[in-house]
């Protein structure tokens, strides 16, 4: 069975943006709603690096762990999704995710949180796929129309990967072998537990 | 502890950071360098033996996306889900416990000479106003509060994911709204009573007797004694940390980082179950605990025996008041 | 837990299965594969995949039920010069979602943040909704019949009164070739050369300098070809961000080659993270550094030296010159440590095959056609160019803005580079088919200053970057009959010219003002005009057919994606209905059907074509670069080469020069230049354009030839006369030869492969294995050029006036209509010791997020949302020597004109200590002050900020006017 993952190659990465305005475009976010972001570090040193991040749809979820109203749920495909209905926005999942995944929308009293929003794996949520309620709730669903997300398939330098994570491991793998150096599957060690040896 | 681990990662995250930068670069920052992807390749393994979080740059002007892989998420849903729980049921339970334990061998304190029938004014209406306020909300923001905690253990099963997703989605509005006057409340007490709270001598001796709850001594109190004044200040001081980090947690990331927010979390939920089950003593004392204690909250005004028993000092004081005053006299 | 719809979990299931056990339902893991990029070789085999039309089916029918399918259209995108496919899908004519347009072979499938943005743009959340007029300083609706009478009746009164030369016309680099083409004709039927666009101030310095130096002014190669090579040099140029697909290919090079991969810079670029090797210079040491790896390379003999006896022209010249640039020099000019530079050296002239890549870096300079020059030489010197993997990888800003260059939207040519001598308007009079008197009369003659008669015809017109001069300046000191008094403004921002003060000042003095534009852009609100200012809501090229040619030179063609949003409308709709109103419609529009109003773009292509020989825009015709785009998937990753399918042959959109009519079917130029190649196969030699000798030396090829050449030496360019000589005329049809002489007339020898309609000559010479430009060798003494031999000036403004005595810049001179006075202004900024006042050097750049002057990117809220303020990046030292923390406010002042800005400081490594650096997209803020109400209602960008250009200063180069933004002072205090 696949097992939906996300691999940054931070060896391609240029932060080029591409992945975040993808994303923005597919599922219409919001303003101040990042569901996946660009992150360099060393910026402007040597070992300068740019890694994209988002909700790694991590195998032991602790986003779903530490929820009060048990909101998320994993997909068959291993993706990590969330019912708004269920949400509160206590933002308990922000505090325990290692990525910063989970996003609030401001709203109405002193700024306080909505429901929290984050990236599907262009999977959608818990309503009909593809409906225009689960559209409006959680984006379009990709996954359900036998495509990938966004914005590994428009990034630019092809650095992000999504997909089976045996088959994307297994690029990230050749692609080290092929050209001697690779900083790592960034994340990985942290969501899934294993890491790709390089 | 944890708390000061939190406050201590950042610290250590910049500084190896900074050693890794260093390491990197050649001796002047101003020449160019050579960059060799095969040597000096920043690997996640790599930093991550060097610091405990992953930070970065990033265009937009928020600085909590800046932070890239925060392993730290992880020990803090360790606290979440079994640290705290036990802290809460233990301290919770504990008490509940311990007061059975105490009703059963102890009883109801009573009032050893009898209702006298006199009363004495021990509570002006404006200070029950503001203690019934504060315990109203209190119970409300325990309730709401536990419900985060032990709800999806407890309520869930039998309210279903629907109903106890609503109810949270209340509990949680509650919990947010009444935080303001539970506040104002614990300032009004802090005001109203803190000239009866600071500690003097005779509380020594008060807590040395046990407080005569243990035994049968009536150790001398003032108005309040040493207890209710620990009361006093553990309904401030812990009313203010709850207060404080509840609103660090209500205002998310305007004061603070993710490390801060899950420390302020930590201080709220261990200050929160503790002050539940110190509450309940409190509760317990003030009503089932003690022959006519419940009045002074109630009506008021409670019996001159009952205060004569628990508040010696305090009566004389008020009688030697009340003399004055009848005479005509000046206090002073 | 949550239940879910069974239905739903079955389908998961299925595709679970379908991406493990390959069951091809769905996508299977080759089409997986595919996406996720890994494959170079294997999987581009694989060709189409059918990906696009699930989505369709589902979504179409779940989310709009019965309102029709969603229809897949493909455009190219908008933004850079890369030319990524965007697959736009439309439903009930509303663009409701973007795919990856996996066929391309350019982009396969990948955008950057603009281009995965792209879609917001007809959204038009910002856009200008309708024609507007400013009246007494507040801006009124009108309809588009009273803009276009009231602008057409102004025209023609300034033209009356002031002169045809007085109308200014700055078209686009956003306009489709046929917009841009036809501005240009526009522009000549007004009687004007004063036409020009974006390229002034990107890379017009490259085209006059590699033009000048082997005979066409574009990237030799392509981004894909950049696979082959095993050193690449990128100088003056952060790809990652002003290209970012392209380091798709960079960096897959990079790792299959293990290819050297050394960036030059002031700056520690996201591209230069991500180089084998990164060399900090300092701005505007160009020269030095390059004469300083030649040094190196001459030394250690590693030139090559058989290329350059065969096919250069006066390396020793330049030996000479780079002999004064010894390491200790180059470390003193520009901060290089010698054992740095040579070991630079040594990999590119020996790791070959390498390339250089440079943009606006190196472009930006007053000494900018130099620094080009010198590129050149370096690439000419270690044999780099003419070869796959090689060359002079020049990566172009806008999406078109090579083909607007090659169409004319430029002050010294008439389209495709004819120039302006009367033989170049005869032959577009020929092409347009109006006759060369009725044209001539269009343009005024002057009086010269030594009396005689100046045809403005043929002299070149004010370039873009002195438009504001040429309206302040004294009339006398204006070549024209009178100075600039109307600008019509058809896609170029306000902000992206150095010395805005000054420009707001000229904006001010105009009697007449046009901004059509999708944007109201800084024209609109910069200066306090209250009249005689229109503005048009133009559409983006989504919104109109057309095609466009990448850097690479692949002209593709764009469907439209959705009609024109609004009350917007197509340039060419424009310029159809304001030459109506002036009363040349008829003429100018004689080949072109017109229907509602629309100009229809394949015929205006066709006319380009028909009048395209000089540079090989002759063979792609529509038909050809629609079947293209229809068949991306059959060209390959590498070699651009369709091996299958009905393009098969081809190189993807048939990069110019593609010789010949459209019916010999010339498969386009991958590489220039190219001898390794039969020129029928997109081979080709360095042009014969500049003679055959000089001073006894041949300028013609020794020895070299492309492969399958009949003639096995160098030769001249062909006319009708060299063919007879050799007795291939016999070779044309009767039909090219009547051709021929209806041209030639009284002279059919003279009629050069160039101004042939027919085609004859070129087919004929193709058909002998011969290039009918010549096979002359490239020049690395470009006599004629203000600096024959490059040779460093320092910039006006100076961090370093110590080395101005010994490298000053150009004396003063008239050039382009007006004075250059830089001489006199680098004298007094050293007399007055500008550089302590103002002690951080200034340049500017590219942000990923944002477009040129930033007007239609920071009215995208997907991308505004990433850069929401303008800023000033800041060394950490000199931070900390002013007290500047990282995202506080500070004011940066700029060396001239008084100009400050408020910004937020950066502080950070990416510069070197006494650097600035600042991006040049920003506008809608002036020295502190916040312009947004300034704009029409609704329009206002969601960012604004200050712009760069209001502290930049003045400097010129002298072959092309272009600006000096990448080297000037600064000092910045906080705020």
């Amino acid at each position: 069975m696949a097992r939906m993952k996300f691999l940054c190659d931070a060896d391609r990465c240029i932060e080029c943006n591409a992945c975040v305005t993808a994303c923005k475009n597919e599922h219409e976010v919001p303003w101040g709603i990042n569901r996946r972001r660009v992150v360099t570090i060393n910026d402007g040193k040597p070992g300068e690096r740019s890694v994209s991040m988002a909700c790694m749809h991590c195998t032991d979820a602790p986003c779903a762990a530490v929820c009060p109203v048990k909101c998320f749920y994993t997909t068959a495909d291993g993706v990590v999704l969330h019912s708004k209905d269920l949400c509160i926005g206590c933002g308990y999942c922000f505090y325990a995710c290692p990525f910063g995944a989970p996003q609030y929308p401001k709203v109405g009293n002193f700024g306080s949180r909505g429901k929290m929003d984050k990236c599907t794996f262009c999977a959608g949520g818990p309503e009909a796929d593809s409906s225009k309620a689960e559209y409006d709730k959680y984006g379009s669903n990709r996954l359900a129309e036998g495509k990938l997300p966004l914005c590994a398939e428009m990034c630019s330098t092809k650095s992000l990967l999504a997909g089976d994570g045996d088959v994307i491991a297994q690029i990230y793998k050749e692609r080290v072998a092929k050209r001697g150096y690779g900083s790592g599957a960034w994340g990985w060690k942290t969501a899934y537990k294993e890491t790709i040896a390089s | 502890m944890t708390m000061l681990l939190a406050l201590g990662r950042s610290a250590i995250a910049a500084l190896a950071l900074a050693v890794l930068a260093s390491i990197a670069v050649p001796a002047s920052a101003q020449q160019p360098t050579q960059v060799n992807p095969t040597a000096s390749s920043v690997k996640e393994d790599q930093l991550f033996r060097q610091m405990t979080r992953i930070d970065g740059r990033i265009s937009i002007p928020d600085a909590k996306e800046g932070v890239l892989i925060q392993p730290a998420g992880q020990s803090w849903r360790q606290f979440h889900e079994v640290t705290l729980p036990w802290i809460g049921a233990i301290a919770i339970l504990g008490m509940l416990a311990l007061l059975v334990i105490f009703y059963l061998t102890r009883g109801m304190v009573r009032i050893e000479r009898g209702r006298s029938g006199r009363t004495i004014m021990r509570f002006n209406a404006f200070e029950r106003f503001v203690h019934w306020l504060t315990a109203t909300c209190f119970i409300v923001l325990a309730i709401s509060g536990l419900n985060i905690t032990f709800g999806r253990q407890i309520l869930m099963p039998i309210l279903g994911p629907n109903g106890f997703a609503s109810w949270s989605q209340y509990a949680k509005y509650a919990h947010n709204y009444l935080s303001f006057p539970f506040t104002l409340g614990v300032v009004l007490i802090l005001l109203m009573w803190i000239a009866w709270a600071l500690p003097n001598r005779t509380d020594v001796e008060w807590l040395k007797q046990g407080g005569g709850l243990v035994g049968n001594k009536h150790p001398p109190a003032a108005r309040f004694n040493a207890g209710q004044k620990i009361m006093f200040w553990l309904v401030v001081l812990g009313g203010a940390a709850a207060a404080i980090s509840g609103y660090l947690l209500m205002f998310p990331f305007y004061a603070t980082d993710v490390e801060g927010m899950q420390t302020a979390q930590m201080v709220h939920g261990i200050v929160a179950v503790i002050f539940v089950a110190v509450m309940l003593a409190h509760i317990y004392i003030g009503t089932i605990g003690m022959e006519g204690a419940f009045e002074s909250m109630g009506t008021g005004d409670v019996d001159l025996n009952w205060a004569k028993q628990h508040h010696p000092i305090w009566v004389e004081q008020e009688m030697a008041q009340s003399r004055g005053a009848s005479q005509g006299a000046p206090a002073e | 837990m949550l239940i879910k719809r069974t239905e739903r979990q079955a389908r998961r299931t299925a595709l679970a299965a379908a991406l493990g056990n390959q069951a091809a339902s769905g996508i299977d893991r080759r089409a997986f594969l595919r996406r996720s990029g890994l494959a170079a070789g294997s999987l581009a085999a694989i060709g189409a995949l059918p990906l696009a039309g699930v989505r369709k089916a589902e979504a179409a029918a779940a989310m709009a039920g019965a309102g029709g399918g969603v229809t897949v259209k493909k455009n190219i995108c908008t933004h850079c010069s890369v030319g990524c496919t965007v697959l736009g899908e439309v439903q009930n004519g509303v663009w409701v979602g973007q795919e990856p347009g996996w066929d391309s072979p350019i982009s396969r499938g990948s955008h950057c943040a603009k281009g995965a943005a792209t879609r917001e743009l007809v959204h038009g959340d910002r856009r200008l909704r309708y024609p507007m007029k400013m009246v007494n300083g507040q801006w009124q609706r009108i309809n588009w019949d009273t803009a276009v009478t009231e602008i057409a009746a102004k025209m023609e009164a300034i033209r009356t009164k002031n002169g045809p030369d007085s109308l200014y016309w700055l078209g686009s680099a956003k306009q489709t070739n046929e917009g841009a083409y036809w501005f240009r004709k526009f522009a000549a039927f007004m009687g004007t050369n004063n036409v020009d666009h974006q390229a002034r101030i990107c890379h017009s310095t490259t085209v006059a300098g590699v033009a000048n130096t082997w005979g066409y002014g574009a990237m030799t190669n392509s981004y894909n070809d950049i696979r082959n090579s095993k050193t690449m040099i990128i100088m003056g140029g952060n790809p990652a961000e002003a290209h970012p697909v392209s380091l798709q290919h960079v960096l897959t090079g990079k790792e299959l080659n293990k290819a050297n991969m050394i960036v030059i810079d002031p700056r520690m670029t996201r591209t230069a993270a991500h180089a084998t090797e990164y060399v900090r210079i300092r701005s505007g040491t160009d020269i030095p550094v390059i004469w300083g790896i030649l040094w190196h390379v001459f030394k250690n003999g590693w030139e090559d030296k058989e290329f350059i006896a065969q096919r250069v022209y006066g390396m020793d010249d330049i030996r000479k010159e780079v002999e004064k640039y010894n390491p200790q020099e180059v470390e003193r000019i520009a901060g290089v440590p010698p054992a740095q530079l040579e070991r630079v050296a040594k990999l590119f002239a020996t790791e070959k095959p390498a390339t250089l890549i440079w943009c606006m870096g190196a472009t930006q300079h007053t000494v900018g056609t130099a620094n080009v020059r010198a590129f050149c030489v370096a690439l000419l010197a270690t044999g780099n160019v003419g070869k796959f993997g090689t060359g002079a990888n020049i990566f172009r800003g806008h999406t078109n803005v090579q083909g607007a260059t090659d169409l004319g939207l430029d002050i010294v040519t008439t389209p495709l580079y004819y120039g302006l001598a009367t033989p170049a308007w005869r032959h577009w009079s020929r092409v347009w088919e109006v006759e060369y008197d009725w044209l001539a009369a269009r343009f005024d003659t002057i009086k010269g200053a030594d009396g005689k008669d100046v045809k403005m015809m043929e002299t070149a017109g004010i370039p873009s970057t002195r438009w504001f001069d040429a309206t302040l300046l004294p009339k006398d000191q204006v070549t024209q009959k009178d100075g600039l008094k109307a600008m019509i403004v058809f896609g170029h921002g306000g902000n992206t010219v150095t010395r805005m003060p000054k420009a707001a000042e000229g904006i001010e003095k105009l009697d007449l003002l046009v901004v059509a534009d999708p944007h109201p852009t800084t024209w609109a609100v910069l200066s306090e005009r209250k009249n005689d200012t229109y503005l048009l809501p133009v559409c983006t090229s989504y919104e109109a057919e057309g095609s466009r040619t990448s850097s690479n030179r692949s002209i593709q063609w764009g469907e439209q994606i959705v009609k024109p949003i609004f009350e917007s409308k197509d340039d060419l709709e424009i310029m159809y209905l304001l030459a109506q109103k002036l009363g040349f419609a008829d003429r100018m529009f004689k080949n072109v059907k017109v229907k509602n109003n629309l100009p229809d773009a394949e015929d205006v292509l066709r006319e380009i074509n028909r009048g395209g020989f000089s540079t090989g825009y002759c063979g792609q015709s529509p038909e050809r670069l629609k079947l293209h785009m229809a068949n991306q998937g059959d060209f390959d990753l590498v070699t651009l080469k369709a091996s299958s399918g009905p393009c098969k042959g081809d190189t993807y959109g048939l990069p110019w020069p593609c010789w010949g009519t459209p019916e010999i079917k010339h498969p386009g130029t991958h590489t220039l230049y190219n001898t390794h190649l039969h020129v029928k196969e997109g081979g080709g030699t360095f042009r014969a354009r500049f003679g055959v000798e000089r001073e006894g030396k041949t300028l013609l090829a020794e020895g070299s030839y492309s492969v399958g050449s009949e003639i096995k030496d160098g030769y001249p360019e062909f006319n009708y006369g060299v063919l007879k000589k050799l007795g291939w005329d016999k070779d044309l049809t009767p039909a090219e030869l009547a051709t021929i002489q209806r041209i030639g007339g009284a002279n059919p020898d003279g009629v050069s492969w160039a101004i042939d309609l027919s085609g004859g000559i070129q087919r004929v010479c193709l058909e002998h294995g011969v290039m009918h430009y010549g096979n002359g060798k490239a020049r690395a003494n470009a006599f004629g050029l203000p600096d024959a031999i490059p040779t460093h000036r320092e910039p006006i403004y100076t961090p370093r006036p110590d080395l101005v005595a010994k490298y000053p810049t150009l004396p003063n001179a008239r050039q382009f209509r007006m004075p250059n006075v830089g001489f006199d202004v680098q004298k007094a900024a050293v007399d007055k010791g500008i550089a302590k006042e103002f002690p951080l050097i200034l340049t500017s750049g590219r942000l990923v997020e944002y477009e040129g002057g930033g007007e239609e990117t920071r009215s995208n809220k997907w991308l505004a949302e990433l850069q929401q303020d303008m800023f000033v990046e800041i060394n950490p030292s000199d931070a900390a020597d002013r007290g500047i923390k990282d995202g506080a406010w500070v004011w940066v002042f700029g060396a001239e004109n008084n100009s400050k800005a408020r910004v937020k400081a950066l502080v950070t490594e990416r510069v070197g200590k006494g650097v600035t650096w600042m991006p040049f997209h920003f506008a809608g803020w002036f020295q502190g002050v916040d312009q947004r109400g300034k704009y029409p209602k609704g329009t206002d960008p969601v960012v604004l900020g200050e712009s760069v250009n209001a502290l930049t200063t003045y400097g010129f180069d002298p072959v092309t006017g272009m600006q000096e933004p990448k080297a000037t002072l600064c000092q910045v205090k906080a705020a």
